[in-house]
């Protein structure tokens, strides 16, 4: 009985701590693109550096969580979604670190004019994954609620394409000095920071089905 | 000799095991929450358990619906039952193995001419309606408690699956306990009337014959769970009972408060008091199993009621209990003419007055109309089984 509940007990506080890691990776994700877009390299650095050890504590928690519900046999019969749902959301903070790694390495150049979008892009992406993460905990402990948590993960994944297509379009149609080279880039750099609500709206559809079938 | 008499009870027994264990813990291994060893090491000794303590009062009322009086009669009965059991489940028919023994204690009395009981069998066959309806009202209401609860209490998935482990391990042993109680009277009732054991003191307890009878049948029923059980709920039980750990708890609960209602003389005496009659019969935990899944189908909506469920239901009150008379008497026949052995004697044997028909002749003849209609029906059945084979048959060859 003790063995049960130490180990649930422990198995909380990490999947706890793998969703506080997920959203202090999605809020460095948002800094780290507002202080590259306005040339403050040093906040940036510490930002690459801040989501890199925050990305491979993540790793190790889902390894953790995954493996003692394995070893453990918890939650027999939702395990694989469980594990799924992990692994989706560990995706979200790849991505997030991925896409600063890609300003790092490419160095893309953001035109001034570009600045704001960019910020706000960033910030509406990284919203549908802000507002994922307390439905994702509500699924363990108020499965019922999960759905009205997703309705905000799909208005912000809708937002973020519309604003990405307005950026491009303002790239492609309205910024004549740049190269088409510099606009292909901005577009693939756009389309990183978009895949952040892209993931998040995939990991709404597990978790929102989940729910259904816990609750059935 | 008393142990070839008692064999015949003893595979009932362990056939009692081996088929009805998954009742207990088939939702719980099948839905992964318990390892099938743990669960059957659990419902093992607490099925030894229940039998002992608790077999009596069931076994009492089988004692008055068909007072066996020679061994060779309650070798027979309980034969009769193991073959019958044997024999539907061969042909993929509802079998209950309280419903066998019944109709072969009732083979027995149309055998020897001794009265039928009409309270006894009124009771038993009042019982066998009420105990999958009470099944599925207990589990509509444990179901319904324990979604409450669940949303109430905001606890953690984990910590609930955690509760959730404990309380199936629980259940399996008070499962095991109510089956052991219950349904010992199937295995070795029929033979406590026919047996005079001695008291046997060990050093703690005392046993009385019947609980030595209870035991050997108990020890039967656990070598049935222990051996031939994982076979059973590989088969069988996973395509019944797949359901979600909540609900394979609640399955049990169910089965084993309703097992326990009907075997309990200590509740029997209590309710008693307060003017509730409840008789102790054996019912089949099988269809308590099915009653509470259907109740759990109603609590999600009544489009997920199997009405071909209830139906197999209700056909096994009549087709079991008349196919373990026939098979019954015609062993009591043979075992009296062939092997001359005795079978027993008529008890308060009926009496024809000719003035008009007493309840126990009405309830005799009435027993051989049905012995007539479930023949034919059976014999129904298998034409139409064999026709539909023959048609699959055809069907897969024109492709």
């Amino acid at each position: 009985m003790s063995l049960f509940t130490h180990t649930t007990r422990e198995l909380i506080v990490k999947l706890d701590e793998f969703f506080d890691s997920i959203e202090i990776g999605i809020l460095i994700f948002k800094e780290g693109i507002r202080a590259y877009v306005t040339g403050d390299n040093e906040a940036f650095q510490n930002h690459l550096k801040k989501i890199d050890d925050t990305e491979s504590k993540a790793d190790k928690l889902q390894r953790s969580i995954e493996n003692e519900m394995i070893v453990h046999s918890i939650l027999p019969q939702q395990r694989g979604d469980v594990i799924k749902l992990l692994d989706v959301l560990d995706e979200i903070i790849d991505t997030s670190k991925g896409s600063l790694n890609e300003f790092y390495l490419e160095i893309p150049k953001v035109p001034a004019s570009l600045a704001p979008d960019f910020i706000s892009l960033s910030e509406v992406s990284s919203n549908a994954a802000d507002e994922l993460i307390p439905a994702a905990r509500s699924f363990f402990r108020e499965p019922h609620l999960v759905r009205d948590k997703l309705i905000k993960v799909y208005y912000f994944e809708r937002e973020t394409d519309k604003m990405a297509f307005n950026i491009k379009k303002k790239i492609f149609h309205d910024m004549p000095d740049l190269t088409l080279a510099e606009k292909a880039h901005l577009r693939y750099i756009l389309h990183h920071i978009e895949s952040i609500s892209d993931r998040s709206q995939v990991a709404a559809d597990m978790l929102a089905s989940m729910a259904i079938r816990l609750m059935l | 000799m008393l142990v070839l008499f008692i064999s015949s009870g003893l595979f009932l027994g362990w056939s009692l095991g081996a088929n009805d264990a998954s009742n207990i813990f088939g939702s719980a291994v099948g839905s992964r929450m318990l390892s099938f060893t743990r669960a059957a090491i659990i419902a093992s000794i607490f099925v030894i358990i229940g039998a002992v303590m608790q077999g009596e009062g069931a076994s009492n009322t089988l004692g008055k619906l068909g007072t066996v009086n020679a061994i060779g009669g309650s070798f027979t009965i309980a034969l009769a039952a193991a073959l019958t059991v044997y024999l539907m489940t061969k042909a993929s028919l509802p079998v209950s193995s309280t419903q066998a023994i019944v109709g072969a204690i009732i083979g027995w009395n149309i055998f020897t001419g001794s009265a039928i009981d009409v309270h006894s069998l009124t009771q038993i066959l009042i019982s066998w309606i009420i105990s999958p309806l009470l099944g599925a009202a207990f589990a509509l209401l444990l179901y319904h408690l324990f979604k409450v609860w669940r949303k109430n209490t905001r606890t953690h998935l984990f910590r609930y699956e955690a509760r959730i482990k404990v309380g199936l391990i629980l259940a399996c042993a008070f499962g095991a306990y109510s089956l052991g109680a219950n349904n010992i009277a199937n295995v070795m009732g029929v033979f406590v009337p026919s047996m005079s054991l001695n008291d046997a003191s060990f050093t703690l307890f005392t046993l009385s014959g019947g609980q030595q009878l209870f035991l050997l049948g108990g020890i039967a029923i656990a070598a049935g769970i222990l051996t031939y059980s994982k076979k059973v709920i590989n088969t069988l039980g996973n395509n019944l009972l797949e359901l979600s750990s909540e609900a394979a708890l609640v399955v049990v609960l169910s089965q084993s408060l309703v097992l326990f209602i009907f075997s309990s003389s200590s509740l029997a005496n209590l309710v008693g008091k307060v003017g509730i009659n409840i008789p102790l019969v054996p019912v089949s935990s099988t269809q308590v199993v099915v009653g509470a899944i259907l109740g759990i189908g109603l609590y999600k909506g009544v489009r997920n009621l199997n009405f071909r469920l209830l139906g197999s239901i209700a056909s096994g009150w009549i087709t079991t209990p008349v196919i373990a008379g026939i098979i019954g008497f015609f062993l009591l026949f043979f075992v009296k003419n062939l092997f001359g052995i005795d079978v027993g004697h008529a008890v308060n044997p009926v009496i024809h007055s000719g003035a008009g028909m007493n309840e126990s002749t009405f309830i005799r003849n009435s027993i051989i109309v049905l012995l007539i209609v479930a023949a034919a029906y059976l014999v129904y059945l298998v034409l139409k089984e064999k026709n539909k084979s023959k048609k699959l048959n055809e069907s897969g060859s024109l492709r």
